[in-house]
């Protein structure tokens, strides 16, 4: 990546309390256009948090969001920071993907009815664009044989997948991934993962919270690892999963995992 | 039981048999005997055969036989609780003889048993149907006027109650708590008696839907916020990370969710309603309750309560399975 481009996002010292507990404390980070970014870390260390803030769903106490070069989220009145009007809040979600751990697909609509509901409500496209961009969307993640059911028939990793179009139909900048394969059965996660990863092969720029290492190293471009709200190390899947790892938290945390 | 009715019959008809069998024909006597002591030993069956022996008497005769074994097979019937066979029995008697007292009246105290009842009840509910068919037209009036009304009211207050504005949140619980914590009957003679020492007079139409509106809307209020906070939080967000504002999340993704667990709390509620109409009745207004209480209290029959009764169950009975049926519908999705 060369530092001369301009980065999609820019986080500088994002900062989020929970009542006595610093869940994010002063993260800085740049993520370039088509940036493929892991982060890893145990429980509890900030990562959907810091994942949250990025759109939105955390208001955060301190730091700045700068998307595509523009301050988001908050304005400052009477020397006081206050979140931004809802329009421009709804504005900037439209354009940043998010996927959850637990899908939160809608239930009482259709697979076809959940991807097209962002096109139609949001951008308030006619029924037909919503309806084409939502089939395409679908194709996509191999679930156009799904299009009529109810998602309560469908398994976790079709819900998954089914929950990535409805984030894709969007068309969204940037996409967050906040542990989408960690609800799943292990014999669900590759169709999952081989979702994601064919969007990377597309040149999306993602943002990925995981457990799943191996998917780290094959899919990232950088990993960051965090602990207690911070960022303790990060670099390129080579540094970061060789033998010679030198951090001994890191090392503890992998090899627990690996 | 049975068996000291028999006993008592028996004994009573011993008696009967004793004074007949003294007029009867002497050919006669032994069968008498005979049917007697049948009788005696409980086998009414055997009697009764007996007496039928007895033919119609001949020309000449004076028949004071015949007439004797049909009224102890008559008492026999009656005592069985047959009573057509001892009325066919009585008319038996009264072909012949016209004049006899004993049979005809018999047959008088039988048929005012029998038949007259169900054409007296008949008769009533024919003439009080009118009256409480116009007093039900009205308590559905009502019903409907309170079923559109409390929905709307009842989904404002529970977004009231759910904004973080606090004014807002602050009035909904101030109705929640004023309507739910005083008596329905209290707020109707409110807004009918007291408001018009403010200078407002309501017609009794518009001050019933106006208090049973407000007293709904405040209960469904609840019953609606529950429901929309039993949805999981994660809807919300799912909405907002696409790009919903708040009302759009509410209006496309929470709320559709909420009507499956709404609809039996909420049926529960208008099946009360129904019922709740009755205090109407308070403020000079003529529904199914008070329709029924001025007929009872004119004609002092019991009959027009029974069909107010009757009626309140089969529109209570209507609504549960129109309810049960949306309830369905609106969950139809779950279905795997």
């Amino acid at each position: 990546m060369s530092s001369a481009k301009e980065p999609l996002l820019k986080l500088t010292g994002i900062t989020k309390h929970f009542k006595n507990l610093t869940a994010v404390n002063g993260i800085n980070l740049e993520v370039q256009p088509g940036e493929k970014l892991v982060i890893i870390g145990p429980s509890g260390s900030g990562k959907s948090t810091l994942l949250r803030s990025i759109n939105l769903l955390e208001e955060i106490d301190d730091g700045t969001i700068t998307f595509e070069g523009h301050q988001v989220g908050y304005v400052t009145r009477l020397g006081k920071r206050h979140l931004d009007k809802p329009h421009q809040i709804c504005a900037l979600r439209a354009e940043i993907g998010m996927v959850f751990q637990h899908f939160h697909l809608f239930p009482h609509m259709t697979v076809l009815g959940n991807v097209m509901e962002g096109p139609l409500t949001v951008q308030k496209k006619t029924r037909e664009e919503a309806r084409q961009t939502a089939v395409d969307m679908l194709a996509k993640v191999g679930l156009s044989d799904k299009r009529d059911v109810f998602p309560a028939t469908l398994s976790g990793g079709q819900k998954q997948r089914v929950a990535i179009a409805r984030a894709l139909a969007m068309r969204p900048k940037l996409m967050l991934f906040d542990e989408p394969t960690s609800a799943l059965d292990p014999e669900l996660v590759g169709e999952v993962f081989d979702t994601i990863h064919s969007l990377a092969d597309e040149g999306m720029t993602m943002l990925i919270v995981t457990h799943h290492m191996g998917f780290a190293r094959e899919l990232a471009d950088r990993v960051i690892f965090m602990e207690s709200g911070r960022f303790l190390a990060e670099g390129t899947p080579q540094e970061f999963f060789c033998k010679s790892q030198d951090n001994e938290r890191i090392r503890g945390f992998l090899n627990r995992l690996l | 039981m049975r068996y000291l009715i028999s006993r008592a019959a028996a004994a009573l008809l011993f008696l009967c048999i004793f004074a007949g069998t003294s007029l009867a024909a002497t050919d006669y006597d032994q069968l008498f005997r005979q049917s007697s002591d049948l009788m005696v030993q409980g086998d009414l069956e055997g009697s009764l055969k007996l007496l039928k022996q007895v033919p119609a008497p001949a020309p000449g005769d004076d028949g004071s036989a015949f007439v004797s074994s049909r009224m102890q097979a008559a008492r026999i019937y009656s005592s069985q609780g047959t009573p057509e066979a001892a009325m066919e029995a009585c008319r038996e008697v009264l072909k012949l003889f016209p004049d006899n007292s004993e049979a005809r009246n018999l047959l008088t105290a039988l048929e005012k048993q029998q038949k007259p009842r169900w054409h007296t009840i008949l008769a009533d509910c024919l003439r009080f149907l009118p009256a409480l068919a116009k007093g039900a037209t009205m308590t559905l009036l009502l019903v409907f006027c309170t079923m559109l009304i409390s929905p709307l009211g009842g989904l404002l207050i529970a977004l009231g109650r759910i904004s973080t504005f606090r004014p807002v949140s602050a009035l909904c619980w101030f109705i929640i708590w004023f309507f739910r914590g005083t008596p329905l009957l209290l707020q109707l003679f409110f807004i009918y008696y007291g408001l018009p020492a403010l200078g407002i007079t309501l017609a009794p139409l518009t001050a019933a839907v106006i208090g049973l509106g407000l007293n709904y809307s405040a209960y469904l209020g609840e019953i609606i916020r529950g429901a929309i906070q039993s949805i999981d939080h994660g809807q919300m967000e799912a909405a907002k990370a696409i790009g919903m504002t708040y009302g759009q999340a509410m209006r496309r993704v929470i709320i559709p969710q909420t009507y499956k667990r709404l609809m039996p709390p909420i049926g529960n509620e208008f099946i009360a309603l129904i019922k709740d109409t009755a205090l109407v009745s308070t403020i000079a207004m003529v529904e199914l309750m008070r329709s029924a209480d001025q007929l009872f209290n004119t004609y002092f029959n019991i009959t027009a309560l029974v069909l107010a009764a009757l009626i309140y169950l089969v529109l209570t009975t209507i609504f549960t399975f129109i309810f049960e049926k949306i309830e369905y519908r609106a969950g139809i999705y779950e279905q795997r």
